[in-house]
């Protein structure tokens, strides 16, 4: 595999919003190329794992958590290969599930860190999944927070769209398209942040999730949709049966992006405890802080983590 | 659903109006949280309540015409003198010999009534966002209140008549004015919210209350004596922060201007008000002692 540096956006330029806390070690990991960048935070003696997500989002979307989780653990976090500050490499095969796998694998390696507690959001629910049914020695524990497993309960209006063809509506989950992205990416964006946070009063959140979006682009978003081709509905649910680590699955009651019965179905086929949140949307770490926090900190705990 | 809710709560009857208050915490010394204009009620200060009140006394009250206080339809409680005689009576009915008023808006008018009148039940004074005749306001808010309404655009809505044919659209501008930071949208909820909870009647009875006059001000500015702190946003569009620089002088008070604040930077900047709040009456009163910092 072969990494193309992707030039720097103006969007990236812009400066970084002000920090609650700033990580007390950064650096990148080169993998195949790739170069991926991590941080951490904390120096407890269990480490966290905030995994990152759908590269339309860097790990910034974990600054809910990590000042809190900080102060009783060792977190780590990294982002997605595709935004950040971490490469976004060239063709739709760098940005399948087993790639942000190997990537997590090779932050762990990187900073040293032998096992740890995984925290995946959406994709990253699935890619903590994979991690722990591939490499249990590494994985005390799996927090899964509205996790997206295509083949349970999709969403009805968003299978109503072609990704690929060219669509001759521009509305609703019609955006999720290759061609508007190119037109209309902000829009896009826009529409995706306006699903994904649907509680009220999200305006914060909506506005730092597209300027999140706004720091990689529709070409590369593009690769990363294509790139995530889901394992079969048996190859996902052998996956999820080989998991052994406890797991918890947290979800939105009200999630408009991935529903409810996709996390409910994890817990099931995990073996996982399933924790929903009332009225929550798709990315509860925004909007709903301090109770999926004080449920990290109580899943860490319950695994013999010990809090400092 | 409430973050803290009150240690106890009670009604104070003044000149056959009924007032409720409630009491947060058992700290020292006391904080008088002063109602405001009536178009909201005491739970404005639902973001400070819950920190105060775990250092301090903290007692909150309704003033007359909204919340659980009677809602008078005559100008007479809503008077600046009334309305600080009001506050002496939860004072009173309490248990308060001494207090810090903090006071939003039009309340700074009443809290230094107080502090002239009653200065031994005064410990310090904190003022946000004062709007009281010391300087001028706003220009370009000249359509005329009491005549109908031609236009009802901007403050064209601050009208006797708009009020009464479109409440609901006048508290919606009226509070995307004071809540001018972005994400404002709950507390501009918040707000109309409890401005519904009265009516136009209510707020047309308050409105023909006269404010008081400059001379008045600076003779009240002039008679007190305890430590001040005034706190005013740079985006306040309701009051200008003038009017905070001359209170600060006219008190001898220390000024603390909030960069990007709206009028009500209590919702919008609870913990640096909140801080401020506090370090402020670790000045001004006795340590809150054997509580945590």
């Amino acid at each position: 595999m072969t990494a193309v540096q992707a030039p720097v956006s103006a969007a990236r330029s812009a400066p970084e919003q002000t920090r609650a806390r700033y990580p007390d070690a950064k650096g990148y990991v080169e993998r195949d190329g790739v170069r991926l960048f991590w941080e951490r935070y904390g120096d407890g003696d269990t480490t966290v794992l905030l995994l990152p997500t759908w590269s339309i989002v860097h790990s910034r979307h974990w600054k809910a958590q990590i000042p809190y989780l900080a102060r009783h653990f060792r977190v780590l976090t990294f982002d997605g290969r595709g935004n950040g500050r971490s490469d976004r490499p060239a063709g739709a095969g760098a940005y399948d599930d087993e790639q942000y796998v190997a990537d997590a694998v090779a932050v762990l390696d990187a900073t040293s860190t032998r096992e740890a507690v995984l925290i995946g959001l959406s994709r990253g629910g699935r890619w903590a999944v994979e991690l722990a049914a591939a490499r249990p020695e590494r994985v005390l524990g799996a927090m899964l927070i509205d996790p997206a497993i295509s083949f349970m309960a999709p969403l009805p209006q968003r299978q109503a769209f072609s990704f690929d063809e060219e669509l001759d509506t521009t509305e609703g989950w019609a955006k999720f398209n290759r061609h508007y992205w190119r037109r209309e990416y902000r829009d896009f964006l826009e529409f995706f942040a306006s699903e994904a946070f649907s509680e009220s009063h999200s305006t914060k959140q909506i506005e730092d999730f597209v300027g999140w979006g706004l720091e990689t682009g529709p070409e590369t978003l593009t690769l990363t949709q294509l790139g995530a081709q889901p394992a079969s509905r048996s190859e996902m649910e052998a996956t999820l049966g080989r998991v052994r680590c406890p797991v918890l699955v947290v979800h939105g009651e009200d999630d408009q992006v991935r529903l409810h019965a996709v996390g409910a179905a994890a817990a099931e086929l995990t073996g996982g405890q399933l924790v929903t949140i009332e009225g929550g949307g798709h990315c509860p770490q925004a909007r709903h802080p301090v109770q999926i926090n004080l449920l990290i900190r109580e899943f860490v705990e319950s695994l013999g983590g010990m809090a400092r | 659903m409430r973050a803290r809710e009150p240690d106890a709560e009670g009604y104070v009857e003044r000149d056959g109006v009924k007032l409720h208050y409630e009491v947060f915490g058992d700290g020292a010394p006391t904080l008088l949280l002063m109602p405001t204009w009536t178009i909201v009620h005491a739970r404005f200060w639902k973001a400070q309540v819950p920190y105060l009140a775990r250092h301090f006394r903290v007692v909150t009250y309704d003033g007359p015409g909204n919340g659980r206080s009677d809602r008078p339809l005559d100008p007479a409680p809503y008077q600046a003198e009334a309305q600080g005689r009001s506050a002496l009576a939860v004072l009173d009915a309490t248990g308060t010999e001494r207090a810090v008023p903090v006071s939003l808006s039009m309340a700074v008018q009443w809290a230094l009534w107080l502090m002239a009148y009653r200065p031994e039940r005064v410990l310090g004074s904190v003022f946000i966002g004062p709007s009281l005749d010391i300087a001028p306001g706003y220009t370009g808010r000249e359509e005329p209140f009491d005549e109908p309404y031609v236009s009802t655009e901007g403050w064209a809505r601050y009208n006797r008549y708009y009020w009464r044919d479109h409440y609901r659209d006048f508290l919606e501008f009226f509070f995307s004015q004071c809540f001018v930071e972005p994400h404002s949208t709950k507390p501009i909820e918040d707000t109309v919210g409890w401005g519904l909870e009265t009516t136009p009647g209510v707020l047309l009875a308050e409105n023909d209350a006269e404010w008081v006059d400059e001379a008045t001000l600076r003779d009240w500015c002039a008679a007190s004596c305890c430590p001040v702190l005034v706190v005013h946003g740079t985006k306040d569009r309701i009051s200008p922060l003038r009017r905070a620089e001359l209170l600060a002088e006219a008190t001898g008070g220390a000024l603390v201007v909030l960069e990007g604040a709206g009028h009500i930077p209590m919702a919008r900047d609870p913990v640096r008000v909140n801080l401020l709040i506090r370090e402020f009456v670790g000045l001004a009163g006795p340590p809150a002692a054997g509580r945590r910092p």
